[in-house]
């Protein structure tokens, strides 16, 4: 492993950090090479003696975590967690799904009507054949269908918007359980 | 050895390799190395740990070559950690000594 692979893995293994002292920790290592390298190791040999990044993350990672608890039992830090845990599962379940499925019985109905009123000559002119065939009727239903082309237009704009403000609203509910109630 | 013991010995040579200077974590490593058999990462959390806990302050200097170098500086409250640790070792290692010791004229 050089240089570049063993800092990479380690920048990988740490994102858990804050990204100012997950910084810190790379300059230690790369200083650690600099120093290595003027008294004439090669990289490789540097790395190897230094042992494997994903050990020192964990290391590392296991002293952050006990600082947390032992720092902070605040009203916080217990909500966070209590987010992470629920958010996964129940927070997620009521605060996106309901959202989710009401958005997609939107756009169906929607799409729905827009279709049955494009359609809606079809079934004048199957009047025709059936029953009594009132002229009314297909002037009527040339221009519901009128009005569905027009709604099925609309629909195709409002689903791209919906599916976008949809996933946006996503990603900000994920860091919001991600994040929970960070205020440092 | 075993890992966890080895990791409290290696507390106790950082802290007695900067009683008497400060120094920078290569220097730390390599001394340490020199000695006895560590993987040379793990020396680097150490030194955050024990910094965080205020046994260590730091301070970046300039060096003739290559780039700036983050010292290690023992703080009053780390002397006092080290004389702790140090009084235990040496009633551990006399203890295990001394066991040896009894063990082997035993033996023979």
């Amino acid at each position: 492993m050089n240089k570049e692979q063993f800092l990479n893995q380690l920048n990988a293994s740490l994102t858990r950090l804050s990204l100012e002292e997950r910084q810190d920790i790379l300059q230690d290592y790369e200083e650690y090479f600099a120093i290595g390298m003027e008294q004439g190791k090669t990289d490789q040999e540097i790395s190897t003696s230094l042992g494997s990044p994903k050990q020192i993350a964990k290391e590392l990672l296991a002293s952050y975590h006990l600082g947390q608890v032992e720092q902070t039992t605040s009203a916080g830090n217990v909500m966070r967690a209590v987010w992470a845990v629920i958010g996964l599962g129940f927070f997620n379940l009521v605060i996106v799904l309901g959202p989710f499925i009401a958005l997609v019985g939107v756009v169906i109905a929607g799409w729905a009507s827009a279709i049955a009123f494009i359609l809606a000559p079809v079934f004048a002119l199957l009047n025709l054949i059936v029953s009594s065939f009132q002229l009314f009727d297909l002037f009527f239903a040339l221009g519901l269908c009128g009005i569905g082309i027009f709604m099925a237009m609309g629909m195709f704009v409002a689903t791209r918007a919906l599916t976008k403000g949809f996933i946006r609203y996503l990603k900000f509910n994920a860091s919001l359980v991600k994040g929970g109630l960070k205020n440092d | 050895m075993n890992v966890q013991f080895k990791k409290g010995v290696l507390e106790l040579c950082v802290l007695v390799l900067l009683e008497k200077q400060d120094r920078y974590g290569y220097e730390l490593v390599q001394r340490i190395s020199d000695r006895i058999e560590i993987s040379e990462g793990s020396v680097y959390p150490l030194l955050r740990r024990l910094t965080k806990e205020e046994y260590f302050t730091t301070y970046l200097q300039e060096s003739t070559e290559g780039p700036p170098r983050k010292y290690y500086k023992l703080t009053d409250k780390g002397r006092e950690y080290l004389h702790e640790l140090l009084t235990e070792w040496n009633e551990f290692s006399d203890g295990v000594n001394q066991l040896i010791k009894e063990g082997v004229c035993a033996n023979e």
